[in-house]
Order: C-alpha cells, then structure tokens, then sequence
C-alpha cells in the first residue's frame, strides 16, 4: 500500500471516529436530577407531584450527599414529569426511582388508572419499585427527610423491600400492583406508610422533628379505585397465608408469666375443592421471641429441644385463627381478592368472564391452622 | 474459503446467534399473539428448527470432503437458476433480520441508555465492523465470538437468576388455553425469527469437519433452545397481561435483578455485555447477506467489494423509511411462503441436493 494510500484511510477513519463520537447525543450526568421518590396527591383539577431528586453537581459542590424535594401541580403525570424538568432546570431521570407514593386524598378520591398507567409504561421507571399509599399527603411525607435524617425514598424503600417479609407485613411492587388492577379479579392492596412522631431528647436541636414511619396498615383496591382499608390485625390476617412471610409474634399467658412467640418458617398447603372453593392448610413453626437476631429456620438447621408448653401452642393456634378469619370475612365483605383465589381456579380452568366476575364470598373456604414448636 | 473454522466454534457462535435477539421485540410479539402460552409456541419452532438442523448437519457431513460451497451444491443439484433464486431469498431473510436487530439495538440504545442519535451514525459503525470482518474472513468473527463467549454467557445467566427466582412459573398453566390450532400457527407465522441455523449455509465450505458434527452443535442448539423458552417464559410470567406492552424484554426483566435499593443498576453493565451477542449475530449475518450477493454474482472477491459493501449498506438504511411493525405485519407476512421453504423444506433436501451435487462433482473428475 503507497503512503498516499495510508495517509488517505487514516484521514477517512479519524473523519469517521469524528462523526460518530459527535453524533451521539448522551446525556451529561450534571444535567440529570435523579429522582429517587415520586409522591402524587390530589388538587382540585388535577395533581401535585411531588419529586424528591438528587441532582449531582460540578467539583466544588457536595455530590449526591443531600437530596431535596420539588413539587409541581399539573394535570397529567406526564405534564407534571415536564415541569419537574423545567423547575429544576435539569432532565428528570426515573431509572433510579424507587418508590412511587400516593397520598391519601389522591387514592381515596380518584381513579388513579393513567398514573399507574404511565409508570408502567415509561421505559426507565423500573416496574420493581415500590408502590404504596400514605396517611396524608405524599408531600409532607417525602418532607420528613431531617426527622429521619436520611432519603425518605430510600427508607421507605429499604423498609418495604428488605425489612416488611421478617415482621409479618406483605408488601408488592409497582408491576404486581398494576397487575392485580387489571387482570381476573382487578383487586389489590397498597401498604400504608404513616409516619409516627417521636419525642427530641436532642439538646442542641430541641425543635428538630423526629419519628419514625409505620407501615402497618393496608389499603384495598378495585381497578386502581379505592375500596377500604385493612387495619393492623387485619394485615397480621392477611400474612398468615404467604409463606415468605414471618416474624409475626404472639403474646400467651403462661400461668401468669406472658411469653412472647415469634413465626420464624411456615408452611401453606392450598387444594381446590369439588364445592369450588379451597382447602388451606398452614403450619406456623414458632420459637420464643428471645433473640434480636433472625433465627434460621426451616428442615436444615440443628435440632433443638422442645421447651414451648403446648398450651401456649394452641393459644398461638387460637390468635393466629381469629386473625386469619377476620381478614376472609373483610375479604368476603369487600369482595376482594388477595390471597389468589380466582388465579387458582384460572390455572385449572382458564380464564373466563364468569371466573373473573365470581364473587369472593362464594368461595367456600377451609382453614386449618396448625402451630408447631421449630 | 480461506482459514476453515472448526465444529466447536461453529457451536458456540450459533448458541450466542439463538440467544442474541430473541429477548428484544420477539416475546412480546408472542405474548400479544398468545398470552402465557408463547413460550409453548417457541417449543414448536425449536422442535422444527432441531429437525432442520439434523438434515443440515446431514448435509454437513456428506460434504466434510468436497467442501462445495451453497452455491455449487444448488447449482450442481436443481440449476443455477434455482440456486439464484434462492440465495436471492436468503439474502431478503438477513437484510431484514440485520434490520430488525438493528432497530431493536437503536431502541434499546435510546430507551435503556438514554444514548440517541442518527440511523446513517449508528448503522455505520456497524457496518464497516462487519465489512472488516468480512474481509478478515469468518474463521475471525468465529474466533471473536469464542473470546467474548464466556463473558457474554455469564451476563445472560446474571441477566437471568433474579428474575427466575421473583417469577411464579404455575401462572403459565394452564397449557395450551389459547388453543393448539392457534399456537401451531403462530410457530409458522413468527418462523421469520427462527431458524438461526440458516447461516451455516454459508459457511458449509469453510467448517474443518473432523469426528463430532452433530453433537457439539445440537448441545449449543439444546442450551440456547432451553434459554431461550425459559427466558421467555420468566418474561410472560412476570409481566403477565403487561407482557405485550414492552418491547424490549430483556431491558425490563434486568430490572427484576436490581430489586434492592443498594445495588444500583448493574442490570445496565450485563445488558450492554449481553447485546455483544446481537450486534455478533448482525454481523454474521451481514456476512452472509455478502456471501449471497457474491454468489449471485459468480464471483469470490478477493477483497471487500465497495459496491457490494455500499449496496448491503443501502438495504440497512430501510427503518428510515418503513417502520419494524409495517415490515413485520405486511411485507414478512407476504413472503412468509418463500422464507418457509428456504428456512425449513431446503434443509430437510440439503443431505439430497448434496448426495447429487457430489455425484454430479465425481462425474465431472472422472
């Protein structure tokens, strides 16, 4: 090859690499706001969204150390997504997001279909976020940041991703959620975030808020509508029957001396009957709730010995049974869905209007309760 | 052909060309046909890919000696009018699945990477990558494959762990709901994204065949098979009626490998690694589109023909006028017949058409 030659492909291909490089338009990291919470509520025509957004800055700021909230009103999310953008003077990025938090006047009063709808649907909003509901509005909630000192997002996130399966409270994400609004029986819940004030002991900041968030109650909805609220030991109820779910703990008299009992494994058994309804049979293995520490727990740990009175079994049995049918009857009474059901019988017969439009009450069902010491 | 690739190669780059593309557009298109019976639909296609690909491997064996090339074996056999017709399909098959790819990559470039830019600046890289291998030989996109093999085989297997264990497979039941007429003919409606196999058409002269031809092959076949269903049906039962809204399936089941807060968004770094796989598949397919122009012509170009390269260029400028869906819902629906035959009648007749192209091969010796 002559030199001519060389040097005329060099030029070609350093004007290519040139043309490339330029042409692809990415996104500068310093232009983002990185969203790490969306709380939504209620106005009068239409919603206040309220972002809680870590915007990374230049070498002389403090880089992604503190968050901060914006809110906007607007008429449709995607309209108010826009005016973050415009209020923050950067590209609002969802792909970091991890929860989505609808205030109480917001899921109580509207049908909040094309929210959920354009979560869903947005290509970086990850569908394994949070979703849950709060005691009033979404804002003051992501506003309590300096009572906790630390992301309201993240927390609320951590809390319902890692912590709620070891102390009894089921919890779902935003792609379950939007699922069970849409298909078969559209019936489904959302956790209820409350947040608790505590007292200030801190002398230096006596009038600093502090508290802590709560997460003990339930909200039930009918094709992203609201229908009614689970209260505490409704939701213990409703635990009971997902396996992955423990750390309920139960307090017996044992002659005069109260003992507390922890859930640590449990066992479900669920059969469709010939009546059209189902058999479930759970097995809760319970120990003394000494330990701070998860104990492990399942077939393939060291024996121990038994020390739990079997009266104080059967009193658990007896607790765990009153709490377990509170939560059918308000099932039955509301007429929702939460413990599958209706997708029980879809996978044996398939689906049909009739199935999807069968009421839950007429669904016989038989529960056995049975506690065992681990 | 110059620097023959051997059987082993030839295994692993056709296990990374079954998995590469088929998690972007394909199971939703399924999903929306058939609900969470799609993956039942996959299991038919790979059925009948699996028997193509024996009659192929047939062929392959038959020929281990001569080593004719696709061209000689149709013109030898039926007649150099067939043979060109044919290639002429073949070569229509892989400017549209290059394009596809190619528009599945831009979106996902755009969507998940947030990177945009223009088709000319994206497609040109690509382009000029397979027009260097090409001129490299397939012996070097064989090698390259194998290098980058392991890592992309371990992003996949990342990509997929999490959300096999969050997916609750019993909601695939019960099977069959949506109808066995219905599921059969779509395996024959969407054939148009199976049959991977159809590029070894082009390199039957090139592969260094020695003991073993069926098995290291129909392994890759079986493992990329089985990914591939289980990857579609983690993604059917995860999204359930939802499955037909996204698109890009493997960008959104990423996102159930992320569920904790603490660990960013590694699903990004495995999808980025996992896509090497795709952008391998457009380029052996860019070679083989070249493979079928230069056969069509008669001639075996020394070096990479400019208007050869400039022509298949061209053909890649296509999404800028029609888009995936029309292409997919019209003009892949009309020549759904002649794809058929050469995706999966012209390897059950390979073993034949090469028993006479050798007979007719000997003759002419003699």
């Amino acid at each position: 090859m002559s030199n001519i030659k060389r040097v005329a492909i060099l030029i070609v291909v350093v004007a290519l690499v040139a043309l490339v490089g330029e042409s692809f338009n990415g996104s500068n990291i310093l232009d983002r706001a990185i969203v790490l919470g969306i709380g939504i509520d209620a106005t009068e025509d239409g919603l206040e969204l309220t972002a809680e957004v870590v915007s990374p800055g230049n070498g002389t700021e403090q880089v992604g150390t503190f968050s901060k909230t914006v809110s906007v009103t607007a008429r449709a999310i995607g309209e108010a997504m826009q005016r973050v953008a415009e209020k923050t003077g950067k590209e609002a990025s969802l792909g970091q997001c991890v929860v989505l938090i609808l205030g109480q006047d917001y899921y109580e009063q509207k049908d909040f279909s094309d929210t959920i709808e354009y979560f869903i649907k947005h290509d970086s909003f990850k569908e394994s976020a949070v979703i849950c509901c709060c005691e009033g509005t979404a804002k003051d909630l992501l506003n309590r940041g300096d009572a906790l000192s630390q992301s309201v997002s993240l927390s609320v996130a951590t809390a319902l991703l890692d912590e709620a399966e070891n102390v009894a409270i089921y919890t779902n994400n935003l792609l379950d959620f939007a699922r069970s609004q849409s298909e078969l029986h559209c019936t489904g819940f959302l956790n209820k975030v409350k947040f608790v004030p505590s007292e200030n002991k801190d002398a230096q900041d006596p009038d600093k808020m502090q508290g802590f968030f709560s997460y003990s109650e339930m909200a039930i909805f009918r094709k992203n509508s609201y229908v009614c609220a689970l209260n505490e030991e409704e939701v213990m109820g409703m635990a009971l029957f997902f396996k992955d779910v423990t750390g309920d703990t139960y307090v017996c008299d044992d002659d005069g001396l109260l003992k507390t009992l922890k859930v640590n494994d449990k066992q479900i058994e669920q059969k469709l009957t010939d009546d059209g309804g189902m058999e479930i049979n759970i097995t809760l293995s319970v120990r003394f709730g000494r330990t701070d520490s998860e104990e492990v727990s399942g077939a393939i740990t060291a024996k121990k010995d038994k020390e739990i009175a079997q009266k104080l079994l059967d009193d658990v049995q007896k607790q765990a049974t009153e709490l377990a049918n509170k939560f059918l009857a308000k099932q039955a009474e509301y007429n929702f869905d939460l413990i599958k059901l209706h997708e029980s019988y879809r996978r044996k017969q398939g689906t049909s209007s009739e199935l999807a439009n069968k009421p839950t009450a007429d669904f016989p069902i038989k529960l056995t309760l049975k506690v065992e010491e681990n | 052909m110059k620097n023959r690739v051997k059987v082993d190669q030839l295994a692993l780059i056709y296990l990374l060309i079954i998995t590469g593309g088929k998690f972007t557009s394909l199971p939703s298109l399924l999903a929306g046909d058939l609900g969470h019976d799609s993956w039942v639909s996959m299991c038919f296609s790979f059925l009948w890919d699996g028997v193509c690909l024996c009659f192929l491997l047939w062929a392959i064996k038959l020929n281990s000696k001569a080593n004719l090339d696709i061209s000689a074996i149709l013109n030898r056999s039926v007649s150099k009018v067939v043979s060109k017709i044919v290639l002429a399909i073949f070569f229509v098959i892989f400017v549209l699945r290059t394009n596809i790819l190619l528009t599945n990559c831009y979106q996902m470039f755009s969507v998940t990477f947030d990177v945009s830019t223009n088709w000319l600046v994206f497609i040109l890289p690509i382009a000029l990558l397979s027009f260097f291998a090409i001129q490299r030989g397939f012996n070097a996109i064989a090698r390259a494959s194998q290098l980058l093999f392991g890592i992309i085989f371990i992003a996949l297997v990342a990509l997929m762990v999490s959300p096999l264990m969050e997916a609750d497979l019993a909601a695939l039941a019960p099977v069959g709901e949506a109808g066995w007429g219905k599921i059969l003919a779509n395996s024959y409606t969407r054939s148009f994204w199976f049959s991977d196999y159809i590029f070894i058409y082009f390199v039957l002269d090139g592969v260094k065949v020695k003991k073993h031809v069926f098995t290291p092959i129909l392994v890759s076949f079986g493992i990329g098979a089985a990914l591939t269903v289980l990857i579609n049906a983690v993604f059917v039962a995860l999204f359930g009626s939802f499955a037909p809204d996204f698109s890009m399936a493997m960008s959104k089941i990423g996102v159930f490998s992320v569920a904790n807060t603490t660990n960013g968004r590694w699903d990004w770094l495995t999808l980025a690694i996992w896509l090497l796989s795709v952008f391998i598949k457009m380029i052996v397919f860019i070679f083989c589109a070249y493979k079928c122009v230069e056969k069509i012509l008669e001639k075996n170009f020394a070096k990479v023909n400019l208007f050869v390269a400039l022509f298949i260029t061209a053909t890649l400028m296509l999404p800028m006028f029609v888009s995936t869906e029309t292409l997919l819902s019209t003009f892949i629906v009309w020549a759904l017949i002649p794809f058929t035959i050469v995706q999966y009648l012209l390897p059950l007749f390979m073993p034949l058409l090469t028993k006479v192209a050798l007979k007719k091969t000997e003759v002419k010796h003699e």
